[in-house]
């Protein structure tokens, strides 16, 4: 037995917001088999040392999504992450509460933001008159409709997402990698009626302040990948109402800009996307960067073979293209 | 060893001594650079937004260049890496992958999907191997101390890019060592520079900079490196509004990666391109060049 267990160093957040001023780290050393969870290992603290120490948890298998923390500054669900390869790469593991929440005690922190996101996109289908719903039977799906969720069904609200993302820490306009996941979800349901609404809503909303970081899908642990539908939303939002925001203006802009030349017009860009009464806020600016780098001013030669570029767009983005 | 060499385009234009640095740095270690003047740009994050299969059909047509001539690509963006790489995962998608060979196959253009795609870091790391590194060096970055500043697109989504732990990766690290700096780990070394939103809203795109720069500086970095150049332009560039934004000076000079090989392997500032810089690299070079006297 003590032949295939190992040492693990813990070191735990502890605050607890009504007594302490400032948080500190406990240490706790067990002997562990390398597969126990970090879960098994915090209650063991609880259970043998100190009964104070404050988490949340239910289900121990991934389901419930109440045990998200930060585990060696990775947001992720305590019960299904093994204490042996933290251990091995980082020589012992931290463990503190989820980020952009505020902490009310050791590793609990208050939901409230997160779920006041979940709420705001009005998480919940709006009967569509062209697809009603049948008395008496449930409203079937072709496995096609069904395909377009994609993983987002099986998101379990545990907020790993929403604690490691760097949009959510420096912007409380921007929803949050759940909540859009979650818009996602009913904007591509055939049941929904609010789609157009939704879409056209989102973009003032915070849509394109996503930074396409993809912590956000390298966190989730159902592989729900919020990025990459967070990057569908911003299609299927410029396809229902045109590039109308600045975030939407300057992907249609880039995209465009392109076409011509093959490659990117600095210069151009930033105009397509300020306008030219805007472009007069970044002349300052512009010309600080100028003074080093004075290319930004010059036009990009064309690059060989630009008319086999037209072609793909006359193709693929002309004909209204896409998925 | 011979690879196409995919600049993209801000190393072509604002960020031209990435481009002056990483010609130099392959010709010290014998990397044969191929140019293909029909290179078009990879849309940077931005295309793939407004329009999914076009961005992968402009970057199929890109990679089917590679092919053709029988080369891996070799990147020196962050942003270029990832794009190009997700390119290569969609076009594996049979309903994507319908659209853009239908769009490439009249203008005779074919992609079979076999082009390999590589960042110079992982060229360096992986390819040319850091006891070779090692072994050109002729002026130690030693008491540099030198915060790695990634780009999201080489680390993430990590189970897509093929690299290494997205939250925790070393290789940066490593090649640092490998110069004699000593490398800084802080975390936000793995997060996002704030480009992409730069234009939508600046204020906190500025915000996210700041923080990072502060951060680096407060676990002692001296100066800070990056393998991408949109980064460069976020941290270096926008240094002034990210300063504004976190109301702290920084004044942390930041290399791009090639730069800092360079440095290392004997280059001068001028062969680097370092005047280019908005914010001055002289007190780092002032500490190497003091510990390359002792």
């Amino acid at each position: 037995m003590a032949s295939s267990t190992i040492s693990v160093p813990l070191e735990v957040y502890r605050f607890d917001r009504a007594r302490d001023r400032e948080p500190r780290y406990q240490r706790y050393t067990f002997d562990l088999a390398p597969h126990t969870p970090v879960l098994t290992a915090l209650l063991k603290v609880r259970a043998e040392v100190d009964p104070t120490l404050t988490l949340r948890f239910s289900c121990r298998s991934s389901i419930c999504g109440s045990c998200a923390m930060q585990i060696n500054s990775k947001s992720r669900l305590a019960c299904e992450t093994p204490v042996g390869p933290e251990v091995e790469r980082h020589g012992r593991i931290v463990v503190e509460p989820m980020r952009n929440q505020t902490v009310v005690r050791d590793l609990v922190v208050d939901q409230t933001p997160f779920w006041k996101q979940y709420e705001g996109i009005e998480p919940h289908l709006k009967p569509n008159p062209a697809h009603p719903m049948p008395e008496g039977r449930p409203n079937s799906m072709t496995p096609e409709q069904v395909d377009r969720f994609h993983d987002t069904p099986r998101c379990i609200a545990c907020a790993a997402c929403f604690s490691a993302c760097p949009a959510v820490e420096a912007d409380p306009a921007f929803p949050g990698p759940m909540a859009l996941a979650k818009l996602y979800r009913f904007v591509v349901d055939p049941r929904d009626g609010g789609r157009q609404d939704r879409l056209v809503r989102i973009q003032t909303e915070g849509l394109w302040l996503c930074l396409r970081c993809h912590l956000c899908t390298d966190s989730c642990p159902k592989n729900v990948r919020p990025s990459e539908r967070i990057r569908d939303l911003k299609e299927m939002a410029i396809r229902a109402q045109g590039a109308t925001e600045r975030g939407s203006r300057h992907a249609v802009g880039f995209k465009n800009n392109i076409r011509s030349r093959g490659t990117l017009n600095e210069l151009k860009l930033v105009r397509q996307t300020f306008g030219l009464a805007g472009m007069v806020g970044q002349i300052g600016q512009g010309l600080r960067v100028w003074r080093k780098k004075p290319e930004i001013t010059k036009r990009p030669p064309p690059i060989e073979g630009v008319e086999e570029l037209s072609k793909i767009y006359e193709a693929l983005d002309d004909a209204g293209g896409g998925r | 060893m011979k690879l196409a060499y995919y600049p993209g385009c801000v190393a072509q234009a604002s960020g031209k001594e990435l481009d002056l640095s990483t010609r130099w740095v392959c010709k010290a270690l014998g990397i044969e650079l191929v140019e293909f003047p029909n290179f078009s740009c990879c849309g940077s994050g931005f295309m793939d937004e407004a329009n999914e299969v076009l961005n992968v059909a402009v970057n199929a047509r890109n990679l089917a260049i590679a092919e053709r001539a029988g080369l891996d690509v070799l990147t020196i963006c962050s942003t270029c890496q990832g794009m190009l790489t997700l390119a290569n995962l969609r076009y594996s998608d049979p309903s994507i992958r319908a659209k853009v060979e239908g769009a490439l196959r009249p203008i005779g253009i074919e992609y079979r999907g076999t082009a390999k795609v590589k960042h110079l870091l992982r060229v360096l790391v992986e390819d040319i191997g850091l006891p070779a590194v090692r072994a050109h060096v002729r002026r130690p970055l030693a008491g540099l101390r030198v915060g790695a500043f990634y780009g999201c697109h080489l680390l993430r989504p990590s189970d897509e890019t093929g690299g290494e732990p997205g939250e925790d990766p070393r290789s940066f690290e490593g090649l640092l060592e490998a110069l004699g700096a000593e490398p800084v780990y802080y975390r936000g070394r793995v997060m996002c520079c704030g480009f992409p939103i730069q234009f939508v809203k600046p204020e906190t795109a500025s915000r996210i900079a700041g923080k990072e720069i502060a951060e680096a500086k407060d676990h002692g970095a001296d100066a800070m490196a990056t393998p991408c150049p949109l980064c460069h332009l976020s941290l270096d560039a926008y240094q002034n509004h990210a300063e504004r934004a976190v109301g702290r000076s920084l004044a942390m000079p930041v290399f791009h990666l090639p730069q800092v090989v360079g440095l290392a392997l004997g280059a001068t500032p001028e062969e680097l391109g370092l005047s280019r810089h908005l914010v001055p690299t002289d007190a780092a070079l002032a500490k190497i060049g003091s510990s390359a006297r002792a």
